[in-house]
């Protein structure tokens, strides 16, 4: 485990975080700024909902644990990837429960030299307590 | 005989691709690719438990086990690893120290070859600007299919001023990318006691199967 | 109700047409402010620069969403069941870039398909890469 860190981390919740409700705006807004047309994504309407990637805008209250704020800079991460398993479609008015975890810390080189790489594990669910999506999101910090 | 000396399966933490699915991938591809099998070259770790032997039967690829590691000169690929040299080398380490790589995996019965010599930082060709060289080095990977616009290009003088043989691989993450590069050797190669006496001491080239 | 790709009709090995467009910075901007990532790397030249970037730069979430919308236009709308990505390379605005997807598996239980999915410049250096999952009719 990189940066001394306690393996007790991994895998404990360290933030559950309330978000929206989201409008029916603001699902346009991303859709159509990914070029999407489709009316599924873009008209208001009961037939509306989010882009499938919506769901990776929401990252809870907190963007790591105390432990690892003590150890990383967090302005001098970038994103290295992300994997998101999608389940019930996000609808205007759903409020969405974000709970985050620390699915992984690891150490590696590159091109841009050494790195060390959090992934945040962010489990969405909405007001019915049904699933919304599992991000795992990858940043990397020199 | 032609390998892909230089690819990853989702066991390493950046690729997504079954073993499986390159073996498809090649049976499809054999006009453009005409590979004759696979080393899995694994970042950071080494498995001797995983057996590839079943799908080497319903596939008819030769399948081996390597590793690509970290050192202070670059990523380094090891190919004939055995429990002597994984208890001489921890492969989680990513600041290993290079000639002590090449010198006791040689030692050992195993051959540690430097890859992708002309990328940023973690090729050789960075490393050289400002260290002495590895004492050691047979071989170069000269054709990498994940190098970036010039990169490879550079490993042409490294070669022609140390001596070094050059080797070809994918370096595939994905597995519509296997073969894309490969090495042809003159010899059979069965096995990887084949491979490392192969590398070693036999004659081989990079191949570039990307114009097809 | 919208056309999904029949599961029947796919075969392991193909390969989507792939989508060539101008990424303009307006629409990285309009992307950042929809996608809650107002910040200088993916707004501003000389924000970004401060940062030691070259100049501003795409979101890896947005080359995500383009993936995203590429892949369900091939399959249908609602398809999509993961995505899994690796941002190797910064996506430059100002640019053409190709949306790239290939056919690796096809899973009759569930009649769904794996695709390698990637990203590249006008170079043909992938800057993004990754594989999905899609369920088919």
């Amino acid at each position: 485990m990189p940066l001394a860190l306690d393996p007790a981390i991994i895998g404990r919740e360290f933030d559950r975080t309330v978000e929206g409700p989201v409008t029916a705006d603001e699902l346009v807004a991303f859709a159509r700024a990914l070029g999407e047309t489709r009316p599924e994504y873009t008209e208001a309407g009961p037939a509306l909902v989010a882009h499938p990637t919506y769901c990776v805008r929401f990252r809870g209250g907190r963007f790591y644990p105390e432990e690892l704020l003590k150890l990383i800079d967090v302005r001098s991460g970038f994103d290295a990837g992300k994997d998101i398993q999608l389940g019930a479609p996000v609808r205007p008015g759903d409020t969405i429960e974000v709970r985050s975890t620390v699915h992984e810390v690891y150490e590696k080189t590159g091109r841009t030299g050494s790195m060390v790489f959090v992934v945040i594990r962010y489990t969405l669910s909405n007001q019915r307590g049904e699933m919304l999506a599992i991000v795992d999101n990858r940043f990397m910090h020199r | 005989m032609i390998l892909d000396l230089h690819l990853h399966s989702e066991l390493s933490d950046d690729s997504r691709a079954p073993v499986e699915a390159y073996l498809k991938v090649l049976q499809r591809k054999r006009a453009e690719r005409p590979l004759d099998g696979i080393v899995l070259t694994e970042h950071r770790q080494f498995d001797p438990a995983r057996d590839y032997r079943a799908l080497e039967d319903r596939y008819g690829f030769l399948i081996l086990n390597a590793a690509e590691v970290e050192t202070d000169y670059g990523h380094v690929l090891v190919y004939g690893v055995n429990p002597d040299i994984l208890a001489r080398f921890d492969f989680s380490d990513v600041r290993l120290s290079a000639q002590a790589l090449v010198t006791d995996v040689a030692r050992l019965g195993g051959i540690a070859l430097p890859c992708h010599p002309g990328r940023a930082t973690v090729g050789l060709c960075d490393h050289y600007a400002r260290k002495p060289p590895l004492e050691g080095v047979v071989a170069v990977e000269a054709l990498n299919g994940g190098s970036k616009k010039g990169e490879d290009a550079r490993v042409e003088e490294l070669v022609q001023r140390f001596g070094y043989k050059a080797y070809g691989g994918s370096d595939s993450h994905l597995v519509s990318f296997v073969g894309v590069c490969a090495t042809e050797f003159d010899a059979p190669i069965r096995s990887m006691d084949d491979l490392v006496a192969q590398l070693r001491d036999g004659r081989y080239r990079p191949v570039d199967f990307r114009a097809r | 109700m919208p056309e999904r790709l029949r599961f029947d009709d796919v075969e392991e090995g193909d390969e989507l047409s792939a989508r060539s467009f101008f990424l303009s910075k307006d629409q990285v901007r309009a992307y950042a402010r929809a996608g809650g990532q107002w910040s200088p790397r993916f707004t501003d030249d000389e924000g970004a620069r401060r940062e030691g970037l070259p100049g501003m730069i795409t979101p890896g979430n947005m080359s995500m969403g383009l993936l995203a919308s590429f892949l369900e236009a091939w399959a249908g709308p609602g398809t999509l069941r993961r995505l899994g990505t690796t941002f190797r390379g910064l996506v430059l605005p100002d640019r053409t870039i190709r949306l790239c997807a290939a056919v690796t598996q096809k899973e009759d239980a569930s009649r769904s398909v794996e695709l390698d999915v990637w990203l590249e410049s006008e170079e043909a250096e992938r800057l993004v890469i990754g594989t999905a999952t899609v369920a088919l009719a």
